[in-house]
């Protein structure tokens, strides 16, 4: 069932067009990630979802029920502030309690939620203290317990993690990750941090200057990105302009581009001569076949060694697991078909 | 010099002038009021020849300090509220939203400052007079009192306004918090201190206020700057005005004292979390 359904949404500030005809459907209990860089409109999305915006044009349904128009106060949202937004005077209980008080819950039902958070996220020995006087990380989970007492159809998070180090991180993401699960709920999450995106989400929407490039899985982002920005965004590629020059097996695509010719395998015939053609640096085979290149940088990182190669001036990436190539060197790489993708030429 | 020798001298130097400029005025309108009217306190001595309470007993008997003192504890707390409401709405414009020339506009509110207060004293009365504000006094007091010194609560309230974080209001929002539970939330903490300074500056300036008072008030209202100018002026009895200064003084400095008392156990902390 969908739990969110957005539809050709779009947000100007003024002249400014921050979000152009979103349309995105989020399904029950799913967690879906907003990524992209500074100023994409990932939290004016979040805004506008959680009713702090009023949207240009387009709708927002939350459970089937149309609530474009519908105030923050009164949408089934709840929202998980970057800053955390805790209430300085108010103890970590009265905090949790704030908003079921709002809600008019009884005392005993009150109490019962705010225990069962304060225990799934180990608050319990927290409950007295005022957010001053708690952790960074502390603070983060008293904040993601205040949204999760109000048992929200659709719990929302405006880079959470921004504010702790890398090491917590890591933590509260896998914890963020489980307490959603285990409540069953519907989630989107903002961040500009393609690795958090990628470990979390369930679907990754990936923005670009109020405009989606792609709406997909992480592996089908990482391994078969539809642009070029997507491909740039996530994870590493390099990627050539290059010239369809035909069909030369059935599903095997010849592509001539500055470094030489490629052949590609593609289920989906490209719509133009003109493409983009990208690969990963890791799916590049160091061997004897294949176009020959200079090594003109090396760096070993462990379990795999990171090497910048040029071919006909063009320089590219390549990392390898065994290679005992040495700057200098020439080597010999090879793509394989399956390995190479074919970007829609953007503007 | 070492530093600490440089901290020492500045110190000490820094002690003696508190001294001078607190303790020996208020010792002396101790003492003054103190004299008693068988003996004068003449130059040549360093205390007084004769001490005894007589000047207080006569002025709380025979003057009209009782209502005096009436006219001014109602009038102060009541000008500090009216004040702090009328300055509220400006303040809340001011400090919480963004427009083209806010930053003059927070410049032009203090201005009235600048104008001596017995001129915007004696032009506020007549316009008052003028309004026809004349039938009941007091109220016409307590008005002006709230409107000369809007510019003190005016500014401190905007900075106050402008404390109060975006995010908590829209926490508190988010989380089904009526336009009443949001402002207790996220407002008020925030608003306390600028609330009870505002509060006491104009319950002070109120009090010690004269210009408008005498010109608007006499002769049938006193309050105790007024009795005051008058102990000074028509005969000026010295120790009768020692008695007065201490009454105005007193009172202001247990005030202040509870207020700085009230905004440190009100206020544990502002801040929440980093960013
Ligand atoms: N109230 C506003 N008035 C005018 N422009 C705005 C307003 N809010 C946001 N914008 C603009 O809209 C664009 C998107 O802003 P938004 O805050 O959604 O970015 P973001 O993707 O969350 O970026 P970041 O990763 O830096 O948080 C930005 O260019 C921003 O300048
Ligand atoms: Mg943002």
């Amino acid at each position: 069932m969908v739990a969110i359904r957005i539809d050709e949404l779009t947000k100007q500030f003024e002249a400014f067009t921050a979000l152009a005809k979103l349309s995105l459907e989020v399904e029950q209990e799913e967690f879906v990630t907003l990524l992209g860089p500074s100023g994409c409109g990932k939290t004016t999305l979040l805004k506008l979802i959680s009713g702090f915006l009023d949207p240009t044009e387009g709708t927002i349904h939350i459970n089937g029920k149309d609530v474009t128009r519908t105030p923050p106060e009164a949408r089934d949202t709840a929202l998980c502030f970057q800053s955390y937004a805790l209430f300085p005077h108010l103890t970590v209980r009265e905090n949790l309690e704030f908003g079921p008080r709002q809600k008019r819950i009884s005392a005993h039902d009150r109490k019962a939620r705010v225990d069962d958070v304060a225990e799934k996220l180990s608050l319990h020995a927290q409950m007295d203290k005022l957010p001053n006087q708690l952790s960074g990380g502390q603070q983060q989970r008293v904040s993601l317990g205040r949204a999760l007492v109000m048992r929200p159809s659709v719990i929302l998070f405006d880079e959470p993690l921004s504010n702790l180090d890398a090491k917590l991180r890591d933590q509260v993401r896998i914890e963020i990750r489980r307490i959603q699960k285990e409540y069953g709920l519907t989630a989107i999450y903002v961040t500009h941090d393609q690795n958090e995106a990628l470990a979390m989400s369930d679907r990754v929407v990936v923005l670009n200057g109020g405009r989606v490039e792609q709406i997909d899985t992480p592996e089908a982002l990482y391994h078969a990105p539809k642009t070029r920005f997507v491909a740039d965004f996530i994870g590493d590629a390099n990627v050539f302009s290059g010239t369809v020059q035909g069909e030369v097996q059935p599903g095997l695509w010849r592509v001539e581009t500055a470094m030489g010719t490629y052949d590609v395998a593609t289920s989906t015939p490209p719509k133009e001569k003109d493409v983009d053609l990208c690969w990963r640096p890791e799916s590049a085979v160091l061997g004897d076949a294949g176009h020959t290149g200079k090594v003109i940088n090396r760096a070993f990182q462990g379990h795999f060694t990171d090497l910048m190669i040029e071919t006909k001036g063009v320089s590219y990436r390549v990392q390898s697991r065994a290679t005992s190539a040495q700057e200098g060197d020439t080597v010999n790489i090879s793509i394989p078909p399956e390995q190479l993708i074919l970007l829609e030429r953007t503007a | 010099m070492t530093m600490s020798k440089l901290n020492k001298v500045l110190m000490i130097s820094l002690l003696v002038i508190c001294t001078l400029w607190l303790v020996v005025p208020f010792t002396m309108a101790v003492l003054w009021s103190l004299v008693d009217p068988s003996q004068p306190w003449t130059a040549d001595k360093l205390l007084p020849p004769a001490m005894s309470f007589y000047r207080w007993i006569d002025m709380w008997q025979n003057s009209s300090l009782k209502s005096a003192l009436f006219t001014s504890y109602a009038l102060a707390p009541s000008a500090a509220v009216l004040c702090l409401l009328l300055a509220a709405p400006t303040a809340f414009a001011l400090g919480r939203f963004k427009f083209p020339g806010r930053e003059v506009a927070k410049t032009l509110c203090l201005l009235p400052l600048v104008v001596p207060p017995f001129i915007t004293s004696i032009f506020f009365s007549s316009v008052l007079f003028q309004l026809g504000f004349t039938g009941w006094r007091f109220g016409a007091i307590l008005f002006a009192h709230a409107v000369l010194f809007l510019p003190y609560a005016i500014r401190i309230l905007t900075v106050s306004f402008e404390q109060v974080r975006q995010e908590h209001i829209d926490a508190a929002r988010d989380l089904g918090a009526s336009h009443w539970a949001r402002f207790r939330v996220a407002y008020l903490p925030a608003l306390k201190p600028g609330i009870f300074a505002a509060l006491l500056i104009v319950f002070i300036q109120s009090i010690e206020e004269f210009a408008i008072a005498f010109i608007v008030g006499s002769p049938s209202i006193v309050t105790i700057p007024t009795l005051l100018f008058s102990a000074l002026g028509q005969d000026f009895v010295r120790p009768n005005a020692a008695v007065l200064s201490l009454i105005l003084v007193v009172p202001n400095v247990i005030l202040m004292l509870v207020l700085e008392w009230l905004l440190k156990s009100a206020n544990p902390t502002l801040s929440s979390g980093k960013g």
